[in-house]
């Protein structure tokens, strides 16, 4: 399912989405963003701009002020699982399941990430 | 000079375009909606259910009357809104899809300017659905902080922004300097087309919601407090003080049909009641517990069931089995008549009645099942929930009264009288005598060693009336029965005594009236 989900590289991306997924509409600047989700700024504009390039995010901004619409495009069934994901995310155990396999260089054995895996294969 | 007649017509003009709420009660007591493009602003303390009436204001509007709406919150996520919405019975996920509705998070900071500004993304999106209504979510700190010198022309920039787009919105403003009595006023409500003030009062350890049109510019509406439920599968729930003017209908209505009598059920009664009681009149039946006033009762609905003719109890003192046993033990077979369809009997619990939702379920009722006959057993105990000293139990009792004149229904209401012997008055401290068309004065009357069952008729508008005592029995198997005046019996009848409602039967020497010819 990950790696259905390219977009989804770290925490930030995890997090951002998330984050995403229950505010799916919304009207924010970047920085009261970065501040919502608690990363550096330019990660987060790193990650939106990855976002929309995926085509799972969309953006419509004024000219004359910071605040940018965004708005989270999720297609059901044909969205490569990512609303699964997500919804998995918004747990705690779920969202460290995912982070130990994004990041397998931080676990620390190989019993932890086999756990993590049957137990993302499960839900999924 | 103008007549009278010519200074109280309309003056006719153009209709006005109403947005309807959707929100059941909340559009009769704004007599069908508000005008379209008004700033409603609804003001309350935490809880009192703005952000409800807010949202189902803009999902009524976009399931019911195709007009798509916005909702903008600061605080609450959209997947939190949704999720409690979907408690009320509300799919605000369905619509969402159906692009009928955009929830939009964002914060005060970023509104404020969004608002300020021609080109506003938030005012595009509401346009790319066609947006009619808007619901903002908490505008308090977004114009400034409640009350304070910049909210009034913060509020004022809102509003400009809003008409822009001619959509109707609902702005909540958290405002605790409502709760209790104060009546205080924000001064964002002189900007503001239409005020809301919802509030939670305390009500004898209760806690009730009440809802106020402090102001609603273009139209009339019903004034004054009402109450408010939040109900889960259904939503906010209005119910319009039961003080408030219904329709004019409702006083023509009365004395409609001057001839027709229903009969009592009461062997006896019928005679000494000139045929009955007439269609559209009320009835107190007054005594002390266990005199047989319910018996009375239950008689009158099963001679309803009997002729046909559908009969409404409502009942505060007794649960619906212990009145179905009640009646089997006067041979009245009450679960046959309720699962034929012709008699519903209903039990309310008298502790924390709101008098409000308690009326308007009781107008449903006689709008539904349509009763020729209603039994309320009993007045008393309305008295001692709601209180007798104020004007809320006289209000109540005047639009049920009125509310079963207006269908033509023959009312009657057990009224429980404390006095044991006799009585010093009819209604007790209850003072509506004069709203009461009939009054049967039921009395234990001590004669030798037991207690017997005396019954006047004290009051039959527009009738001749006889205000003999009359004996009554109550068999077992049979309910009661109005004995002649002279007994054939061993028993001294009570023809035979005076003083006996005042407490001092004596016996008299016995002489034959001519009205008494026992039969």
């Amino acid at each position: 399912m990950l790696a259905r989900t390219p977009v989804m590289r770290g925490a930030c991306e995890l997090d951002l989405l998330v984050f995403l997924h229950r505010h799916p509409r919304t009207l924010l600047t970047n920085e009261r963003l970065a501040a919502f989700v608690g990363y550096e700024m330019k990660q987060v504009a790193k990650s939106i701009e990855a976002f929309i390039d995926a085509g799972v995010l969309e953006r419509t901004q004024n000219a004359i002020h910071a605040a940018r619409m965004y708005v989270l495009v999720l297609n059901g069934p044909g969205d490569g699982g990512l609303t699964t994901l997500l919804k998995l995310a918004s747990t705690r155990t779920g969202r460290r399941d995912i982070l130990q396999i994004l990041r397998p260089g931080q676990l620390k054995t190989a019993v932890d990430i086999t756990q993590g895996k049957r137990r993302l294969h499960a839900i999924a | 000079m103008q007549s009278p007649e010519s200074r109280t017509q309309k003056i006719s003009g153009p209709e006005p375009d109403l947005v309807r709420t959707g929100i059941a009660g909340l559009d009769d007591i704004l007599n069908g909606g508000i005008p379209r493009g008004n700033v409603i602003l609804v003001e309350g303390s935490i809880g009192t259910g703005k952000t409800t009436l807010g949202v189902e204001f803009v999902y009524r509007g976009a399931s019911l009357f195709d007009e798509p709406g916005i909702i903008v919150v600061f605080e609450v996520s959209p997947d939190k809104l949704m999720r409690d919405a979907s408690r009320l019975g509300w799919d605000l996920r369905k619509l969402e899809q159906q692009g009928r509705l955009k929830i939009v998070f964002t914060t005060r900071d970023v509104l404020r300017q969004e608002l300020q500004q021609a080109d506003s993304v938030l005012l595009e999106e509401a346009a790319s659905i066609g947006a009619r209504r808007i619901f903002i979510d908490g505008v308090a700190r977004l114009v400034g902080g409640t009350g304070t010198p910049d909210s009034r022309s913060g509020f004022h920039v809102l509003t400009e922004g809003l008409q822009r787009e001619n959509l109707t919105a609902v702005l909540a403003v958290e405002a605790s300097s409502f709760d209790g009595n104060s009546s205080t006023s924000l001064p964002e409500e002189s900007i503001a087309d239409t005020v809301i003030r919802i509030k939670m009062e305390d009500s004898q350890r209760a806690i009730v919601r009440s809802l106020e049109i402090v102001k609603s510019r273009g139209q009339d509406f019903q004034m004054g407090r009402h109450s408010f439920r939040i109900v889960d599968g259904r939503g906010v729930q209005v119910y319009r003080r039961v003080q408030a003017p219904r329709k004019a209908s409702r006083d023509r209505a009365a004395a409609l049909d001057p001839t027709t009598r229903l009969t009592t059920g009461i062997p006896g009664l019928d005679e000494i009641t000139n045929g009955g009681y007439f269609v559209g009149s009320t009835t107190v039946v007054a005594g002390i517990s266990g005199v047989g006033k319910s018996v009375m009762g239950l008689q009158f609905i099963a001679e309803g069931a009997r002729r046909g003719e559908r009969s409404l109890m409502l009942s505060l003192d007794e649960q619906v089995e212990q009145i179905m046993r009640n009646a089997s033990t006067i041979g009245i077979d009450l679960p046959a008549h309720v699962k034929s369809g012709l008699v519903r009997v209903e039990y309310e619990p008298p502790q924390e009645i709101e008098v409000d939702v308690h009326f308007h379920h009781i107008e449903e009722l006689v709008k539904e099942f349509k009763p020729k006959r209603v039994l309320i057993d009993s007045l008393s105990t309305y008295g001692s929930s709601l209180g007798t000293t104020g004007r809320i139990f006289r209000d109540f009792f005047h639009a049920l009264v009125a509310l079963m004149k207006e269908h033509q229904i023959v009312a009657v209401y057990n009224h429980e009288n404390p006095e044991m012997l006799g009585m010093n008055s009819m209604m007790g401290s209850f003072a509506m005598s004069s709203l009461v068309d009939n009054i049967i004065l039921m009395n234990w009357i001590e004669l030798g060693d037991s207690f017997r069952v005396g019954m006047t008729i004290a009051k039959t508008r527009a009738n001749p009336v006889n205000r003999n005592t009359h004996e009554c029995e109550v068999l077992n198997g049979h309910g009661m029965r109005v004995l002649p005046r002279a007994l054939p019996a061993l028993q001294r009848p009570f023809s035979d005594y005076a003083g006996l409602v005042s407490r001092t039967p004596e016996r008299r020497s016995r002489k034959v009236e001519p009205d008494e010819s026992g039969e």
